[in-house]
């Protein structure tokens, strides 16, 4: 059997959408930022599959790009989380009720 | 596959180098400058800094160009993007100054402007992409540094908690842009954005566009609406206006937001203008919801914060009702619509941070943001609360106030292209927004309040009394005379001859 760009688009959007239930279900703030980054890696392979069939450099350099913000993003969300726990905070979104109308 | 290099024309970005010097110089003065210089000497650059960057900008007035292989753009759309984020960025600094150094925040001057600085960079560059590669990496760029400044207070829970709310819902929301531009390189071959128009008017010719095409658009559209806090993907707005230090949510309410607008006709208008039978009727429907549910949420608010958070969910109604009415027929789109928007952005800016500066100002006298803490304000202090009627009744919509102007001209733009229903809507929502915003200032001027505790600490407030005079004036003269923001704005339309004229080289 010969993989085709189709076999690839097919994991990514597997990929994709275990990420997004993941951060539409989970609880731990760090594991939803895992399954973000999961979610930017499964674009990264759309992209290169993309760049791949249509013999064209975008695809690569784009996600170089989405990868060096993905970086910057985690980061800062752990400096978030980190300034949170010296609150004595857990890194749980069931406990991020204090601003209600 | 030969590459060619070319010299980038630096004049060409000389508003955005100015920035960038400007956030480096900043952070630097930041590390080196004795403490007690900071106020005084980091703002001072600030403002001189932005003023700069608003004189280069506007010697290019008329020009038009691309650059660093079509990267960057230089366009009616462009300059006009630009000088309203610049305007927002000045604003912001004459209301922050005195809120970081002495209340909340007490974070330190240099390091607040300096990712001010920064996400003002980051919209700039979105506002003159070229290329979706630009549009993302200039999305994120403004939206990293508004989450840090969300979370800026980081003494207080709320603003933590804030900051994290609006950073995983951006996350989550640049990841669904992501995959939807990613859809969208697939079906064109290209990341450029002339380059995706050319292929899709080649291939489309009378024919529906192909599923991962319709795919790629959608996610696009549901990961900017997340950036721009459209109904039903606003639900991080409230908890993120309302945990953000005051000037900041004023801040974001205006600058990602612009952003988030330039990156919509960006990617719609000048890349996708092919397929617009097929986002005006969504951008249509969303602004729709999106105007009624901001308003009528706003009516059970009791915070003047939130309430306004509220407020500025149906703004992006607003905003998004002028992109419907794109409407491109035979390649030509309706002149007024994007014209529109782009005169609601330099309105919307004046008068929504105007109200989020007279919050700080209150807040500058040791009061809160609930609304009993303005109860009477116009007895104790008149002049901030005459301000603060002026702003309500121009977000309002009300002449001879910028905000009457427009509305004005989104609803002539939707009936250009015949969405009668949408314009009433406006103006339905209008009437909605009548009663919370004129219940602030009912409660201003005829309520006491029961507990005279006025001798609070004050703090010293010369800058943000200027900044609010600033946009007083703004929010009543810049209404009357709209020709010239309105003419400056119809320039946008040249973004599409640059893809023509490179066409015919």
């Amino acid at each position: 059997m010969d993989l085709t760009t189709n076999h690839f688009l097919f994991v990514s959007a597997a990929l994709f959408v275990i990420g997004m239930m993941g951060v539409l279900t989970r609880r731990n703030i760090l594991i939803i930022f895992m399954c973000v980054e999961m979610m930017v890696a499964a674009v990264g392979i759309t992209l290169v599959a993309f760049s791949h069939e249509t013999a064209t450099i975008n695809g690569q350099v784009f996600f170089l790009f989405a990868l060096a913000v993905a970086a910057a993003e985690s980061a800062v969300g752990l400096a978030i989380v980190v300034a949170l726990s010296r609150q004595g905070r857990a890194p749980d979104v069931e406990e991020m009720q204090t601003l209600k109308n | 596959m030969t590459v060619h290099l070319e010299n980038p024309d630096w004049g060409m970005v000389l508003p955005q180098l100015i920035v960038l010097a400007l956030a480096i110089v900043v952070s630097l003065l930041d590390a080196f400058l004795p403490r007690e210089k900071h106020f005084t000497v980091i703002t001072g650059v600030s403002l001189v800094g932005f003023g700069a960057a608003i004189v280069a900008l506007l010697t290019q007035k008329g020009e038009t160009g691309e650059t660093f292989h079509g990267l960057f753009r230089l366009d009616g759309l462009s300059i006009f993007m630009n000088l309203v984020i610049l305007i927002a960025a000045v604003l912001t600094v004459l209301i922050s100054a005195s809120y970081v150094e002495y209340l909340d925040s007490k974070m330190g001057t240099g390091e607040f402007y300096t990712l001010v600085t920064f996400a003002v960079l980051g919209a700039m560059l979105t506002a003159s992409a070229g290329d979706m590669i630009m549009i993302y990496v200039g999305i994120e760029l403004s939206s990293v540094a508004t989450y840090i400044l969300t979370a800026f207070a980081k003494r207080r829970g709320t603003s933590l908690e804030g900051g994290l709310k609006y950073f995983m819902l951006g996350l989550f929301a640049s990841a669904i842009l992501l995959y939807g531009m990613a859809w969208i390189y697939g079906s064109t071959a290209s990341t450029g954005l002339d380059a995706i128009n050319a292929s899709l008017t080649a291939t489309l010719s009378g024919e529906d566009a192909n599923a991962g095409m319709l795919f790629g658009l959608l996610l696009v559209i549901v990961g900017l609406g997340f950036k721009l806090a459209a109904v039903p993907f606003h639900f991080w707005t409230p908890d993120a206006y309302d945990g953000a230090p005051t000037p900041v949510t004023g801040f974001m309410s205006v600058v990602p937001k612009a952003a988030a607008v330039a990156a919509m006709v960006r990617m719609m208008v000048q890349g996708l203008d092919a397929l617009s039978d097929d986002w005006t009727i969504v951008l249509a429907v969303l602004a729709f919801v999106t105007m009624l549910f901001g308003n009528v949420v706003a009516i059970s608010q009791r915070d003047v914060k939130r309430m306004l958070a509220y407020s500025s969910i149906a703004h992006t109604g607003y905003m998004l009702a002028g992109l419907a009415a794109v409407q491109v027929v035979d390649g030509v789109a309706n002149e007024r619509s994007v014209s529109s928007v782009l005169y609601y952005l330099i309105s919307y800016a004046f008068m929504n941070i105007g109200a989020f500066a007279v919050i700080v100002w209150v807040q500058h006298r040791g009061q809160g943001t609930g609304l009993d803490d303005f109860s009477g304000l116009a007895s104790r202090s008149p002049l901030p609360a005459l301000a603060m009627t002026i702003f309500l009744v121009s977000l309002m919509g009300i002449p001879p106030t910028i905000g009457f102007y427009g509305k004005y001209y989104v609803i002539v733009a939707l009936l250009d292209a015949n969405m009668l229903w949408l314009a009433i809507s406006i103006v339905v929502a209008s009437a909605i927004s009548a009663y919370f915003y004129l219940r602030v200032v009912a409660v201003m001027y005829f309520q006491e309040k029961a507990a005279d505790d006025t001798d609070r600490t004050v703090v010293p407030s010369t800058l943000l009394n200027v900044g609010i005079l600033v946009m007083v004036v703004g929010v009543l003269a810049l209404g009357l005379f709209s020709g010239p923001i309105i003419n400056l704005a119809n320039d946008w339309t040249n973004l599409f001859s640059i893809a023509a004229s490179a066409a015919g080289q």
